[in-house]
C-alpha cells in the first residue's frame, strides 16, 4: 500500500508534461532518461536494459530523435528514454535542444548519465551541466574494460562524493554492472538515495556574484524552483528558448 | 546537313536564352541595392534620405559643415529627385541648408545614429546567428538598415544579448543615441618596436577590407611593429609576419598596450602546430563567433587545455588533434582562429 | 506569475547581462571544465605507463595515410557494392519466384474460387499485391546485405576516418566530409541516406547532403541501369566485350551522379544556402570491436525493415493506380493508353516516350517498379495480348525484353536518356516523405523534389538535340 502511494506521487504527476513532449507514460511507474556524450556506448546500455530494441552505433550523434523502451523491475514498470548523444547542453543544435528540453521540462524520475571511463574529464562537461538541471541522477562509468586495458582506473567512491550522485561501474558490452545499475536507478527513483549534486564552482568571482544576484531574484519570483541557478546562467547567456518559455508560461511547468 | 539546321538553331537559342536569363537574374540580385533608383520615387526616398544622413554624420564628426555641391554630386540619382529629397529633408528638420553648406540638425543627427545602430546590430546578428561570409555583412546590413523598424531593432538588440560592439569593433549607439567615443589610432603612425592591440577594422572600402581579412587579423590580437615606412608597414601578430601597404593598414585601428598588458610573445595559431608537437591553448580568437565558437568550446578547446597534433589528412587538411584523450579533427581555417603556446618537449610524445 | 513580473525579471536579467560582459559564455564553459579537471584529477587512477594507444595510432596511420587511405577506401567500397549487387541476385530471384510465380497464381485461383468480382481481384491481386511483392523482392535482399555491412564498419569506427580522408574534397564544394557517408548510404537507399544525414551537425552542410542525396543511384535504380545498359549499350560492341562495356556504362552513370552531387553542393552552398550556419567538428572515436550479432539484428530492424515498410506503404496504392489506369477503358482505350498518346510528343522532345514518362509518373513510390510498369505499358500500347495484359511483369531473358522494347520504338537514344533520367529525376515518395520528416520544411522538400527532375529534363533535352544533329 505504501509502495503504491509512493509511486502515485513520484511519476504520474508529471505525465501531462511528458505527453506534451510526445511521451506516453500511461502505464509506467517511473520515467528514466539516458544521457551522455556520443561514443560512450549509450545505446548499448539502452539495449542491455531493455533488450534488443535499438541500434548501437560507434558514431557521434546517432540518435537524433528519442528512442523509447521499457523494462520491469520489482513489479514496477519503467519507461526508458534514450536522449541524443551530445557533448554539452549549451549550444543550440537540434539534438542538444531535444536532450535539454527533456531533462528540463520532462523532469524524468532519474537521469542516467553514461560516461566513457577512459575520458572522464571531457565527459564531465556534460555531467556537470545535467547536475545543474536535475538532482536525481546516476552516473554510469561505462567502457570500464577498455579503460582498464589502457591502464586507467576510476576511484568511484571519490567520484560519487565529488558529484553527489551514485556512481556505478559498467561494461555494457560484456553485460557487467547492469544489475547494479538497475538497482541503483531504482533506489534513486524511490528516493532511497537522495542526491546532493555538485554545483559549478569554476566561474570567475564577478560572474559568480552576478549569477547569485539573478538566482536570488528568480527564486523570489518562482519559489521552489529546483534549478534556479542554472536558469540564471542561461538567462545571462541570452538563451532564447528559456526567455521564450518565461514569456509564454511554459516556465511554470518547472515548478512543483 | 540542311535538315539538321533547325535543330542547331533550336539548341543555340535555348542555351542563349537560359544563359541570358540566369545572368540577368544574377546581376539584378547582386546589384539590387544600387539599382534601387529605378524604382518609383516614394519607395526610394526613405533609403536615400537615410544614406545621406549617415554620410553627413560621418563627415560632421571630422568637420563642422559640408559643401552642398560635393554631397549632391556624390548622389547618383536624377537632378530633379535630388532637389526633392533635400527639400523634404529640410522640411522635416533633418538638415539646414545655408549658402552652399549643409548642416545636420540634432534631429537629423539622432536619426543618423538610429540608422547606424540598426546597421551595426544587423552586422552583429549576421556574425552571430548566420553563416554569411564576413565580406558580405556590410552590404547586407546596408540594405537591411532601411527595412528594420525601431521596434524590430529593439527586439534584435535583446535577442543578441544587448551587444556593445559590432563585429568590426565599432561601438553600437544606444537607443537614446549615445555612442562610446572611439579611442584608437591608426596603425600607420605607430613607431617601430611598439606593441599594441587591434581594436577596430574598417569594413569599407570592400577591396581593402578583403585584403585585411585575408591575413586573418582580428580584433583583440596583439601586434608588434617591425618596420614602419612611408608606403608600407611590417608587423608581427600571433607568430605571423604581415606586410601591408599604408593604404590598407590605415583601416586598422589599434591601441597601445597599457602597462598591465603583456605582449604575448609565444602566442601562435594552432594551424602552425606540426605533427607530434604539444601546445597549450591560450584562447579562441574573437573572429570565431556564434555556433562555431560554441562548438569549439563544447569540444574542450578552452584556455589551458593541452593538445597535440596526432596526424593530418590528405592535403594536410583537416588535422586530428588529441585533447583530453579524444581525437578531434578540425579544418585549418578553424585552427587559424585558435591561439596556442607551443610546449618544449621531446618528440617522443610523453608529457 | 504575473506578466509584468516576468518582464521585470527579464529586464533585470538583461541589465545583469550587460554587467557580466560579452564573454560570459566562454567564462561559463571554462568554469565547467575547470571543475571537471579538478574532479578528474582526484578520481583517475593511472596504473603503469600511460599512452597505450599504439594499436589505434598505427591503424590510423595506415587508414588515413596519403598512400593507402584512398586505395583502401575504394577497395572496401567496391567490395560492399559487389557483395550487395551480386549477393542480392540469388535471394531476389528466390523471393520473386515465390511471390510472383508461386503465390500469385495461388492467390488468383483463391480469388476466383471465393468468387471475387474480376475488378476487385485485379485491383487487389494484380495491383496492390504485385506492386508490394515486387518492391519486397527487389529491395529487401540488397538492403539486408548493404546496411549491416555498413553498420559494422560504422561500429568499428572506420567510417569517421573515411569522412576525415574525404573532407578536403567535399570542402571544395562547400560540403562536409561526412557527406561521403550519406552519399554512399544513398547507393543503398536514398531514404536511408537522408536519415543518415543526422550525423552532420552543421545546418548548412546537412541541408546540402539531404538535397543532393538523390544523385546517388539507389538500389531500386541499379537494376534499371544494368538492364538498359545491357540491351542498348552492350550490343554496340562484339558479344565478348558487351558485359564489360555495360558495366563501365553503369559505373559511369553512378560517377556522373557523384559529379552532379559535387556540382549542386557547390552551387547550393554559394547561393541559396550561403546564409545558413556552418560549423565543422569531426570526432574520431577509438576503434572498437563491433558486436556482430547485435549489429546484424538491429540494423535489420532499424534500417532495413523500417525503410522497407515505408516503401511498401507507398507501393501498395501505386500498384492499385497502375492496375486501374491500364484496366479502366474510355472509348475502347485504356486510361494508360490515352495518357501515353497524350504525352508521347512531349516525351519524344526529351528522347524518351510517353510510356517512360507515364511509368515514372505512376511509379513515384518506388523506382523498383519502373521497369515492370514500362513493360506492361509497352505491351498494352502495342496491343499485344498474352503475358502482361494489364499486369506488371518482367521477362526472364534480356533478349525478350530487348525485342519488346525495340518493338515499342526504342532506340539507342531512348536507352541513353532513360539511364540519365533514371539518375536525374524526382526522389521516390518514400524519400520525399523522409526529406520532409528530416527538414520539417515544405520549401526544402519541394526544392529537393523538383530540382533533380528539372535537371533531368534539361540534360535529356540537350542530349536529344545533340543526337539529332548527327542523325
Amino acid at each position: 500500500m505504501t509502495e503504491l502511494e509512493a509511486c502515485n506521487s513520484c511519476a504520474l504527476n508529471n505525465s501531462a508534461q511528458l505527453l506534451k513532449l510526445g511521451i506516453n507514460v500511461d502505464h509506467a511507474d517511473f520515467v528514466i532518461a539516458l544521457a551522455g556524450n556520443p561514443n560512450t556506448g549509450k545505446s548499448t546500455i539502452f539495449n542491455a536494459l531493455t533488450g534488443l530494441k535499438q541500434h548501437t552505433g560507434n558514431w557521434p550523434g546517432k540518435t537524433v530523435t528519442r528512442a523509447e523502451g521499457g523494462y520491469r523491475y520489482k513489479d514496477h514498470k519503467i519507461k526508458l528514454i534514450d536522449l541524443p548523444g551530445t557533448y554539452s547542453l549549451l549550444s543550440t543544435s537540434q539534438d542538444e535542444e531535444i536532450a535539454r528540453n527533456f531533462i528540463l521540462f520532462g523532469k524524468p524520475d532519474v537521469t542516467i548519465i553514461i560516461v566513457d571511463a577512459a575520458r572522464i574529464e571531457r565527459n564531465l562537461n556534460l555531467v556537470l551541466q545535467i547536475l545543474e538541471i536535475t538532482d536525481r541522477a546516476v552516473l554510469c562509468l561505462n567502457l570500464m574494460d577498455e579503460a582498464l586495458r589502457h591502464h586507467i582506473d576510476i576511484d568511484e567512491r571519490t567520484l560519487s562524493r565529488e558529484l553527489g550522485i551514485p556512481v556505478v561501474k559498467c561494461s555494457a558490452i560484456k553485460k557487467q554492472g547492469i544489475p547494479e545499475l538497475i538497482s541503483t536507478i531504482h533506489q534513486v527513483a524511490k528516493r532511497q538515495i537522495i542526491c546532493k549534486p555538485h554545483r559549478i564552482k569554476g566561474l570567475s568571482r564577478p560572474a559568480q556574484k552576478i549569477v547569485d544576484k539573478l538566482d536570488k531574484k528568480i527564486r523570489k519570483n518562482y519559489p521552489g524552483l529546483p534549478n534556479s541557478r542554472w536558469i540564471a546562467m542561461r538567462l545571462l547567456d541570452a538563451d532564447a528558448d528559456i526567455i521564450e518559455a518565461l514569456k509564454n508560461g511554459d516556465f511554470n511547468l518547472l515548478l512543483a | 546537313m540542311f535538315a539538321n539546321l533547325p535543330h542547331l538553331l533550336d539548341l543555340g537559342y535555348l542555351l542563349l536564352s537560359i544563359t541570358i536569363l540566369l545572368s540577368v537574374f544574377y546581376l539584378i540580385k547582386k546589384h539590387q541595392y544600387s539599382l534601387r533608383w529605378l524604382l518609383p520615387f516614394k519607395h526610394i526616398e526613405k533609403s536615400i534620405t537615410e544614406d545621406l544622413l549617415k554620410q553627413l554624420y560621418n563627415i560632421t564628426s571630422s568637420q563642422k559643415t559640408t559643401d552642398f555641391r560635393m554631397l549632391s554630386g556624390a548622389l547618383k540619382i536624377p537632378e530633379r529627385k535630388k532637389l526633392k529629397i533635400f527639400e523634404s529633408m529640410t522640411q522635416k528638420g533633418l538638415i539646414q541648408i545655408s549658402d552652399k553648406y549643409v548642416k545636420l540638425t540634432d534631429t537629423g543627427k539622432n536619426y543618423a545614429l538610429s540608422i547606424i545602430r540598426i546597421h551595426r546590430l544587423w552586422e552583429k546578428y549576421l556574425s552571430e546567428k548566420t553563416g554569411f561570409d564576413k565580406s558580405l555583412w556590410h552590404d547586407l546590413a546596408e540594405a537591411k538598415e532601411h527595412q528594420l523598424s525601431k521596434e524590430e531593432a529593439e527586439d534584435l538588440y535583446e535577442e543578441l544579448g544587448r551587444p556593445r560592439f559590432d563585429p568590426h569593433g565599432d561601438p553600437i549607439p544606444t537607443a537614446l543615441g549615445e555612442m562610446i567615443a572611439e579611442t584608437g589610432t591608426s596603425i600607420v603612425g605607430i613607431p617601430k618596436g611598439k606593441v599594441a592591440k587591434i581594436i577596430h577594422i574598417e569594413d569599407e572600402p570592400r577591396s581593402v577590407y578583403r585584403q585585411i581579412i585575408k591575413e586573418k587579423l582580428h580584433i583583440g590580437a596583439h601586434i608588434k611593429i617591425l618596420t614602419s615606412e612611408d608606403d608600407y608597414i611590417d608587423f608581427e601578430s600571433e607568430g605571423q609576419s604581415i606586410k601591408l601597404s599604408t593604404v590598407v593598414a590605415s583601416n586598422i585601428q589599434v591601441m597601445l598596450l597599457t602597462t598591465q598588458e603583456v605582449y604575448e610573445e609565444g602566442k601562435v595559431r594552432l594551424s602552425s602546430l606540426i605533427e607530434g608537437e604539444h601546445a597549450t591553448i591560450l584562447g579562441i580568437s574573437t573572429e570565431c563567433r556564434g555556433a562555431n565558437r560554441r562548438r569549439l568550446l563544447d569540444l574542450g578547446f578552452i584556455k589551458g587545455t593541452v593538445l597535440t597534433l596526432e596526424y593530418m589528412g590528405p592535403r594536410q587538411n583537416p588535422r586530428a588533434y588529441r585533447l583530453r584523450n579524444t581525437l578531434i579533427a578540425l579544418r585549418n581555417d578553424q585552427a587559424e582562429l585558435i591561439l596556442i603556446e607551443k610546449k618544449q618537449y621531446d618528440r617522443t610524445g610523453s608529457l | 506569475m504575473k506578466e509584468n513580473d516576468t518582464q521585470d525579471l527579464l529586464d533585470f536579467a538583461s541589465k545583469l547581462r550587460w554587467e557580466v560582459g560579452e564573454n560570459f559564455h566562454d567564462n561559463l564553459v571554462e568554469g565547467i571544465y575547470t571543475d571537471a579537471a579538478q574532479i578528474a584529477q582526484k578520481t583517475e587512477i593511472r596504473q603503469g605507463a600511460p599512452n597505450p594507444y599504439n594499436f589505434e595510432r598505427k591503424l590510423d596511420q595506415v587508414l588515413t595515410s596519403n598512400k593507402y587511405g584512398f586505395p583502401i577506401m575504394i577497395l572496401i567500397l567496391s567490395i560492399i557494392l559487389w557483395l550487395t549487387i551480386q549477393g542480392a541476385n540469388y535471394p531476389s530471384g528466390l523471393l520473386a519466384s515465390f511471390f510472383l510465380e508461386f503465390l500469385h497464381p495461388l492467390l488468383k485461383l483463391g480469388a476466383s474460387q471465393i468468387g471475387l468480382p474480376w475488378w476487385l481481384d485485379g485491383f487487389l491481386v494484380d495491383g496492390v499485391y504485385l506492386a508490394t511483392s515486387w518492391v519486397i523482392s527487389v529491395m529487401l535482399p540488397p538492403m539486408a546485405i548493404f546496411f549491416p555491412i555498413f553498420t559494422l564498419l560504422e561500429d568499428f569506427g572506420y567510417l569517421p576516418r573515411v569522412a576525415f580522408n574525404l573532407d578536403s574534397l567535399f570542402k571544395k564544394s562547400g560540403a562536409h566530409g561526412k557527406q561521403a557517408l550519406t552519399m554512399s548510404m544513398g547507393w543503398g537507399c536514398n531514404a536511408a541516406g537522408v536519415v543518415a544525414t543526422r550525423i552532420i551537425d552543421s545546418p548548412r552542410e546537412r541541408l546540402i547532403a539531404i538535397i543532393t542525396n538523390n544523385f546517388s543511384l539507389c538500389n531500386g535504380r541499379w537494376p534499371t541501369q544494368i538492364l538498359i545498359a545491357t540491351i542498348f549499350i552492350g550490343t554496340l560492341v562484339p558479344a565478348g566485350f558487351s558485359s564489360i562495356l555495360a558495366s563501365i556504362t553503369v559505373i559511369g552513370v553512378a560517377l556522373l551522379g557523384v559529379g552532379f552531387t559535387f556540382l549542386s553542393s557547390w552551387i547550393l552552398s554559394k547561393t541559396l544556402l550561403k546564409g545558413e550556419v556552418s560549423t565543422f567538428a569531426l570526432e574520431l572515436p577509438p576503434y572498437r570491436t563491433p558486436n556482430v550479432w547485435t549489429t546484424l539484428y538491429t540494423s535489420f530492424i532499424d534500417r532495413t525493415l523500417i525503410v522497407l515498410w515505408r516503401a511498401m506503404v507507398f507501393a501498395a496504392p501505386a500498384g492499385a493506380v497502375i492496375w486501374m489506369i491500364s484496366n479502366i477503358y474510355i472509348n475502347e482505350l485504356s486510361v494508360a493508353n490515352l495518357a501515353i498518346n497524350w504525352i508521347d510528343k512531349f516525351g519524344l522532345l526529351f528522347g524518351l516516350n510517353g510510356v517512360i514518362l507515364l511509368a515514372y509518373l505512376v511509379a513515384i513510390p518506388a523506382n523498383e517498379i519502373v521497369i515492370p510498369t514500362i513493360l506492361m505499358l509497352t505491351v498494352s500500347q502495342l496491343d499485344l495480348t498474352g503475358a502482361g495484359d494489364g499486369v506488371m511483369f518482367e521477362l526472364d531473358s534480356t533478349t525478350e525484353t530487348a525485342a519488346l522494347l525495340h518493338a515499342g520504338g526504342w532506340t539507342l537514344l531512348t536507352g541513353i536518356n532513360l539511364m540519365l533520367f533514371s539518375l536525374l529525376h524526382n526522389p521516390c515518395s518514400t524519400t520525399i516523405y523522409t526529406i520532409y520528416k528530416e527538414t520539417k520544411s515544405w520549401k526544402w522538400t519541394l526544392f529537393a523534389s523538383i530540382m533533380p527532375v528539372l535537371l533531368g529534363f534539361l540534360v535529356t533535352f540537350l542530349i536529344t538535340k545533340v543526337w539529332h544533329l548527327f542523325h
